[in-house]
């Protein structure tokens, strides 16, 4: 098992109640996972958890079979080897595309940080924009320089915080593509949260669907919906989106 | 940043540790009181004069002696509670003040030590000697009335207490009570009128003034060019400066006012000193004793006179031209140290008649 | 599993270490509160406490209200409207604050007096002679009128600052609803920059409840003047101690109605979304009304006193000793230089302790820092160099190990009047860094460290160069107020050591206000500089 989540739960300080209750579940190498829920479900909180940057009250995590976090154990975030998108991206303002891909790669010669800048530039298409800074640039070349920020130093798994949810609609639907091949050809482990049951299932081999900060569902889409992947065409989105409207 | 870090960690050792012992001082008075202190023959002076002559006396006493002088310079008050803190480690060796009433504060809490010597007793006059020689008189200067050569005729002068008459009803300017000279005038009142007679004149002053106190001396001076008041009770030292500033609109405001020396008859007019004494725990007594002896001595006394428009202690020294132009007068004839004695009656007295 | 764990690291340490630093010299005057009374405290509260509590309430009152209305308005022209002379104003507009207010107070005096140059050429040149009553500035509206001109950059810079980068969605909203310039200002423009008013706006209270020197000139009584009166006329520090413990206790009091006011609201904002607000190009009448009255503003509060001090330090030329004056300007800077470098540390050292550990305390604990402005600065410097005076005696045994001779080495050192400076000047620094930190939240740090970066690295490359803004006018804040500084310089400096602020002070104590003319000018010369660069610096911020 590559990544192995038990009995996760996290209680905001300045409140009684649990935000996450008790979660566990297990991911497999190239794998790409979602945990969808409504906003306030918990599920951003459980990425913050994974990432090192929240701390929860119990539970524990194991990562390609290094323990990462249990109740003796806290790795910082700096050495999980997890990267991370953000919901707004934070590319650094005060640096240029490529240095802020520079910033992940501080242990290589800088023949290698050169290549791997080449590398992860073409992979998401946007060689040539190695000096711009991140307000000469749009929302969705902002994404991908963040996506190529957090693949360059190969991380072990990758995280995404509402990936779409600063993008135009069309824009999304031609990312939402684009997301998976770069995922998979890089061969990336990934979690992503969203509230939006679309992209769930057009990114995510499985979902994890989050209430109330406890589990309610795990399943590849087409479990979740009695549909496979593949007959997943545009008519259920509508179906679905009325289900599970946020 | 490491550096700063440890920059840091070393300042909280050293606060922490403090604050461990800050309690005890008694036993740590000790391990100071070694007395095994080099004497390196500099003289440390804390002062509240801020005048320039100063600085070049101590310059010149520098040249003829080869003891160097080092200054702090601040607030009488914020000085002596200074040495008072610093207790038996003080750096000081001499406290200087513009005013008999902080020195006297200075022996009362013990941080004086008697200092004297033939030179000194023949330079300075025993009634601006401490009794206990604890401090010595270095120049001096008279509160007096300055009036408008236009309206008042100095005939109409007597007395401080003839201005609280009905007939000075808004024509009276003064500073306000936050003056130390208005204190001592006020203590020197209390001396030798008592509390009673002193608040009745604080509260006829107060009856006359010709606007609330506001400004300084100089402004009293200039109120009256205005046509705001027709007498202003103001420091000799400042009128000096007004006489020979450098705006000469000031230069015609002084001229066409008169200086009137009050109570020559009776008690006398209102006088208060800089003065000096040698601090407790002084490094450096000798040395100390040798700059007061400069100071009150006839060169240096000299320079304070001219260029200072203060009157000398000195007896052997005239006063500048300007103020011998103004004749002679009659002292008030009381021991200088009550000024610092009464000095908080008097902020009371004023309080309580609303002097501001 | 300990939840704090995880925080417990450098920045926790050294947060808590810096602000027992800043916290123990005041320790000594909190206690005083709850010293027994003595014998004058009857007479002060009777004659003293109430009447000058009220003088001071009015300064108070009207200063932060001319304050507010002056630097809003002109925050609001400059972030909003292009016209004549604006890019200029932009920054002259803070220039009032490099004049020290009681030689503002001096200098005004010296204009509108019965010598000064308006009633004498009135009197000299066209034989009129006004009623010097007119002229009068020597009360408490006068006192207001000091510190309005003076200390109004305050809430102009702060709040100009955030109406240019936080507003412009706001705005533009407005004005696409059809709302003219009068409404946007009042209906949007007001509330929206409260936070920054109230801001700068108790700023300048501090300032005013803590000023000495020209409520002394003027000859006002006020809380201040209570205190001094107890300590050098009655003699009596344990009770005027105790009087500044009461003035913390308002100041405290006033904190927390700021609180309150804020509503614990925090703009944080992701940089990539800001958008600078476009300029309106004012015309005709309206561009000529901008322009005079920033003109009017810049001329009263700066251009005024400066041209009198010029004419003084012509008319007293020769006459004031000239060869020093190199020392004291270095001394001036290299003190002020130093401390503003520390404060600024030890800022982000707090700001960043007090950004990333989620605790009430955390939050709390660096507001309570701002004590150290809330007192007379002569009162502080009593509590620093009994604590001083303490250390030199723990230390007596290492001095004598190192032989060397003397008791007292650290309380004769400017180490001493350094650490009163930070004490002092902490809140300033630290209220820009905090501002800053606010503004750039957490996000951009998480990213820093989920791409390998630890604390330090993230610290040095990502929170520092994104926080430039606020750690430049931080330390020009304070910078300009060190070299302005009085009372803890005067007492607190080590022997033979004089500034710039000590030598004008000398003068302008003993009513020499034209020989204090120099050491003013120089004053106003260096802050000004400072000023600059500190424009130039920022203009250059991609």
């Amino acid at each position: 098992m590559f990544i192995d989540i038990q009995n996760l739960s996290f209680t905001y300080s300045n409140s009684s109640m649990k935000a996450i209750n008790d979660i566990s579940f297990t991911v497999e190498k190239g794998e790409v996972i979602s945990i969808l829920g409504r906003s306030g479900s918990g599920k951003s909180t459980i990425l913050r958890i994974i990432a090192g940057l929240e701390m929860p009250n119990g539970g524990s995590f194991i990562l390609n079979g290094k323990k990462i976090m249990d109740t003796r154990t806290f790795i910082q975030p700096e050495k999980r080897g997890i990267g991370m998108v953000f919901q707004d991206y934070a590319l650094f303002p005060h640096m240029n595309v490529e240095e802020n891909i520079l910033f992940g790669l501080s242990k290589m010669s800088r023949n290698d940080k050169k290549k791997r800048t080449n590398e992860v530039l073409e992979l998401v298409e946007l060689e040539g924009f190695e000096k711009r800074y991140p307000h000469q640039l749009s929302g969705g070349q902002q994404q991908r320089v963040a996506l190529a920020r957090a693949i360059a130093p190969e991380p072990d798994l990758i995280l995404l915080d509402e990936p779409f949810s600063n993008l135009d609609t069309d824009l999304q639907v031609k990312i939402r593509g684009d997301l998976r091949r770069i995922l998979k050809k890089a061969n990336t482990t990934a979690i992503f949260v969203t509230h939006n049951v679309n992209d769930a299932h057009a990114l995510a081999d499985r979902i994890v669907k989050i209430k109330d900060g406890k589990i309610e569902k795990i399943g590849r889409p087409c479990d979740l919906l009695g549909l496979s992947t593949s007959e997943l065409p545009s008519t259920v989105e509508k179906a679905s989106e009325e289900l599970l409207t946020v | 940043m490491k550096k700063s870090l440890i920059f840091l960690l070393v300042t909280m050792m050293l606060v922490l540790s403090a604050c461990g012992s800050a309690g005890n001082t008694s036993s740590t008075n000790e391990a100071t009181k070694t007395g095994s202190e080099v004497d390196s023959g500099e003289v440390n002076l804390y002062t509240s004069r801020h005048y320039d002559v100063d600085n070049e006396l101590y310059k010149k006493f520098e040249e003829e002696t080869g003891i160097k002088v080092n200054v702090i310079k601040g607030e009488a008050d914020e000085l002596i509670e200074r040495i008072k803190r610093e207790g038996t480690a003080t750096k000081a060796d001499i406290l200087l003040t513009a005013d008999v009433g902080r020195l006297y504060r200075a022996k009362e809490d013990g941080l004086l030590q008697a200092a004297s010597s033939d030179t000194l007793s023949k330079q300075v006059p025993s009634n601006y000697r401490d009794n206990d020689d604890m401090w010595v008189g270095l120049t001096k200067r008279a509160r007096v009335l300055v009036y408008n050569k236009d309206k008042v005729k100095p005939e109409e002068l007597s007395t401080y207490e003839a201005l609280t008459d009905d007939e000075w009803k808004g024509r009276v300017l003064v500073r306000s009570s936050e003056s130390v000279y208005n204190q001592s005038l006020l203590a020197s009142f209390i001396e030798i009128n008592g509390e009673e007679k002193a608040k009745e004149w604080a509260q006829g002053i107060v009856n006359n003034f010709a606007r609330n106190p506001e400004g300084g001396d100089r402004d009293q001076a200039k109120a009256i060019a205005a046509g705001i008041g027709d007498v202003a009770i103001m420091n000799t030292y400042y009128f000096g400066q007004m006489l020979n500033s450098q705006e000469p609109e000031e230069v015609k405001v002084a001229e066409n006012l008169g200086v009137f020396f009050p109570n020559q008859e009776t008690t006398g007019a209102h006088v208060n000193i800089s003065g000096a004494g040698v601090v407790k725990g002084s490094k450096n007594a000798d040395n100390a004793l040798k700059l007061l002896e400069f100071l009150t001595g006839e060169e240096a006394q000299a320079e304070f006179a001219s260029a200072n428009y203060e009157y000398p202690v000195n007896n052997n020294v005239e006063p500048s031209e300007l103020l011998k132009s103004w004749g002679e007068f009659k002292e008030q004839d009381i021991p200088l140290s009550t000024l610092g004695e009464n000095n908080a009656k008097a902020i009371m007295i004023f309080n309580e008649v609303g002097w501001k | 599993m300990n939840r704090y764990l995880a925080n417990v690291n450098g920045w926790t340490i050294g947060a808590i270490l810096i602000i027992i630093l800043l916290f123990v010299p005041n320790v000594s005057i909190v206690t005083g509160i709850f010293s027994p009374a003595s014998e004058n405290w009857a007479h002060i509260k009777e004659y003293m406490l109430l009447k000058y509590i009220k003088s001071s309430l009015t300064l108070v009152f009207f200063t932060a209200l001319f304050t507010g209305a002056i630097g809003l308005s002109l925050a609001w022209l400059i972030a909003q409207y292009d016209f004549p002379l604006r890019n200029f104003m932009k920054w002259a507009l803070i220039l009032p604050l490099s004049i020290p207010p009681f030689i503002g107070a001096y200098t005004y005096h010296g204009i509108v007096n019965y010598t000064g140059v308006i009633q004498k050429t009135l009197r000299n040149q066209f034989d009129i002679t006004p009623n010097p009553a007119f002229f009068d500035i020597m009360n408490v509206p006068g006192a207001i009128f000091i510190y309005t001109i003076f200390l109004y950059p305050y809430v102009y810079m702060i709040t100009r600052i955030f109406l240019s980068h936080q507003s412009a969605s706001l705005i533009e909203s407005a004005r696409t609803l059809g709302k003219g310039p009068w409404e946007i200002f009042s209906k949007v423009v007001i509330p929206i920059s409260r936070v920054s008013i109230i801001g700068g706006v108790s700023l300048v209270v501090l300032e005013v409840l803590n000023d000495y020197g020209v409520v002394k000139y003027f000859g006002i009584q006020t809380f201040s003047t209570a205190i001094f009166q107890t300590w050098f006329g009655l003699g009596d520090l344990d009770s005027s101690i105790k009087l500044a413990a009461s003035l913390m206790g308002i100041v405290i009091f006033i904190l927390i109605i700021e609180r309150l006011l804020r509503g614990g609201k925090q703009y944080s904002y992701s940089t990539t979304k800001v958008r600078p607000l476009p300029l309106v190009k004012l015309k005709g009448k309206s561009a000529v009304f901008a322009t005079i009255y920033t003109l009017i503003i810049f001329s009263v509060a700066f251009l005024i006193p400066v041209i009198q001090l010029i004419d003084w330090v012509i008319l007293t030329f020769g006459k004031v000793p000239m060869e020093e004056v190199l020392t004291y300007t270095k001394n001036s800077v290299t003190v002020a230089v130093i401390s503003a470098t520390l404060i600024i540390v030890f800022s982000l050292i707090v700001g960043n302790f007090s950004r990333i550990v989620h605790h009430k305390l955390a939050k709390l604990l660096p507001k309570l820092t701002i004590l150290g402005y809330s007192i007379p600065g002569a009162v502080i410097a009593v509590a620093v160099v009994t604590t001083f005076i303490a250390l030199d005696r723990n230390f007596a045994p290492i001095y004598q190990f190192f032989g060397v001779e003397s008791a007292l080495v650290l309380s004769v050192s400017l180490f001493m009047l350094i650490s009163a400076y930070v004490i002092r000047f902490f809140a300033i620094g630290y209220n820009s860094i905090e501002s800053g930190f606010d503004k750039i939240g957490t996000d951009f740090r998480d990213a820093s460290r989920m791409l390998g970066a630890n604390s330090m690295r993230t610290f040095f490359k990502i929170d520092v160069p994104m926080m430039k803004g606020a750690i430049i006018s931080g330390f020009v804040l304070v910078f300009v107020d060190i070299l302005k500084e009085i009372p803890l310089t005067l007492i607190l400096r080590p022997f033979n050591y004089d500034t710039l602020a000590t030598k004008a002070f000398q003068y302008a104590s003993d009513e020499k206000i034209m020989e204090a003319s120099q050491a003013s000018l120089l004053i106003v010369g260096v802050s000004a500089i400072a000023i600059i660069v500190f424009h130039k610096l920022l203009r250059e911020e991609p």
